[in-house]
């Protein structure tokens, strides 16, 4: 017993981060800063666009973020995938429940954010752009990931149907955005694609900065939930032993 | 026994079985029709021109009539036994992949035959005679996919509690892209706007599309069937 609470202790160490430079509370607090440091930029320093977008353009600098971390998010399910298949340890099912599950937060974000701007450039909440549509189809795809996960009791098994799924599902996203691009675009104007020509330095430069503000975040969450993840483990294995010996 | 004899020796157990009891091309094939019936009645009125919508019903049809036999393909074999004596033969399990694969896929197309037809006779009214190549084209790419990602699918659903509920969960988002590329161009052929360039991405796009789950089946099929 005395063994299981030391190690407990190191798990909720992890997971506070232990003033490490590299914990997810210090992860916060680097996040945080490039987040607010990429707001200031976005609001005072990047001109206000000069197309028909005016101000409205501001949200990119949190929307495209938003829409970075959420398939980086998706990324990192992938290849945890991989690596659980390669060698079957639980810690990449773990990493890959966790991507999956803040990918799918940060694209419900994406929809949000896409939303509102839909709202203002086009005078509707919803329009069945290209970018916006693969995010709802991302959104339930990923979805299925955790019915999936919900109808196989057994441990290994669930892992390796979920590592499979994550591949498949991840190589599925580019492949519907090409195909979402096949249908009529309808009246609604093409959105201004971020990287073309018209893309002024101070802009990039400041959506840059929330972007690696969005990566630290996503970073930080993926530390802390993983470490619930683990601990949550190891609380049920500790229930599982007190029933065996009949406490 | 090589990997060719294999092959056709699992394929033609399933087409055995299935001409034997005919479970899944009966049902399948009243679906189909029924939903070409209900389809009729829930958007004809008097005035109405289906035609820009028929690349749509027929592939939605085929769809939803693809996992209920894609559920049954893996049911029986589970219930009865028959897939770990499948598993305990020297099998490559690729080989019962592509071999689950291709009885989909002749299920698929027997019905779809038929189905076809008389789609054609209720709802199109173009003559496309000359460009039924086309169709055949855009059918057979689009039902390889149905049926590559659909056997990887129902392999991993039949494994898990309400088998029947996860399929369409797992399956229906993953095939969106295939949907929306067979729909148009299938639409095209039936409004008999087949200029080459539009058909022709579309055409690449299903042949892509096949390819790339053909692989990941290929590579993640050995984990999905278990031990």
């Amino acid at each position: 017993m005395q063994a299981s609470q030391a190690r407990l202790d190191g798990a909720a160490g992890g997971a506070a981060g232990g003033g490490r430079l590299l914990g997810a509370p210090a992860l916060f607090v680097y996040a945080g800063a490039a987040l607010a440091a990429g707001l200031l930029l976005a609001f005072w320093y990047a001109p206000v666009d000069a197309s028909s977008m005016g101000f409205s353009q501001k949200i990119f600098y949190y929307h495209v973020p938003i829409a970075w971390a959420a398939l980086v998010a998706f990324g990192v399910a992938f290849v945890s995938g991989i690596l659980y298949l390669r060698s079957p340890d639980l810690r990449y099912d773990r990493l890959g429940l966790v991507g999956v599950r803040l990918g799918l937060l940060f694209s419900l974000l994406v929809m949000g954010t896409g939303m509102i701007w839909g709202k203002v450039a086009w005078g509707a909440w919803w329009a069945w752009e290209p970018r916006l549509t693969t995010f709802l189809i991302a959104c339930l795809l990923y979805a299925g990931y955790f019915v999936l996960r919900s109808m196989v009791d057994e441990e290994a098994r669930r892992a390796t149907y979920a590592a499979v799924f994550a591949i498949i599902a991840f190589v599925d996203v580019p492949i519907t955005f090409f195909a979402t691009r096949f249908l009529p675009e309808g009246l609604h104007p093409v959105v201004i694609r971020a990287g073309e020509a018209g893309m002024e330095g101070s802009m990039l430069l400041s959506l840059l900065v929330s972007v690696l503000g969005m990566s630290l975040l996503l970073a930080g969450l993926i530390r802390l939930e993983y470490a619930a993840e683990r601990l949550g483990d190891e609380i049920a294995d500790l229930k599982d032993r007190l029933g065996e010996v009949g406490l | 026994m090589s990997a060719a004899a294999q092959f056709s020796a699992i394929l033609r157990k399933d087409l055995t079985r299935e001409l034997r009891t005919r479970e899944v091309l009966v049902s399948v094939f009243l679906f189909v029709m029924l939903s070409l019936v209900i389809f009729h009645y829930a958007f004809a009125s008097a005035e109405s021109d289906l035609t820009f919508f028929t690349g749509g019903m027929l592939w939605v049809t085929f769809l939803f009539g693809a996992l209920l036999g894609l559920n049954r393909s893996f049911a029986q074999e589970k219930d009865e036994g028959c897939l770990d004596g499948l598993l305990l033969c020297p099998v490559d399990r690729v080989t019962i992949f592509l071999a689950k694969t291709a009885a989909n896929l002749v299920l698929l197309l027997a019905i779809q035959v038929v189905a076809v037809p008389v789609f054609t006779l209720f709802f199109v009214e173009r003559s496309y005679l000359g460009d039924l190549p086309l169709l055949a084209g855009v059918v057979l790419l689009a039902d390889l996919g149905i049926c590559a990602l659909g056997t990887l699918l129902a392999t991993i659903s039949m494994n898990s509690r309400a088998r029947d509920l996860l399929l369409p969960v797992l399956f229906l988002p993953l095939i969106v892209p295939l949907l929306i590329a067979a729909t148009s161009a299938t639409t095209a052929v039936f409004t008999g706007d087949t200029g080459l360039g539009d058909l022709g991405v579309r055409l690449v796009f299903l042949v892509a599309f096949d390819a790339v789950f053909l692989v990941a089946a290929y590579g993640t099929y050995d984990f999905a069937i278990g031990e």
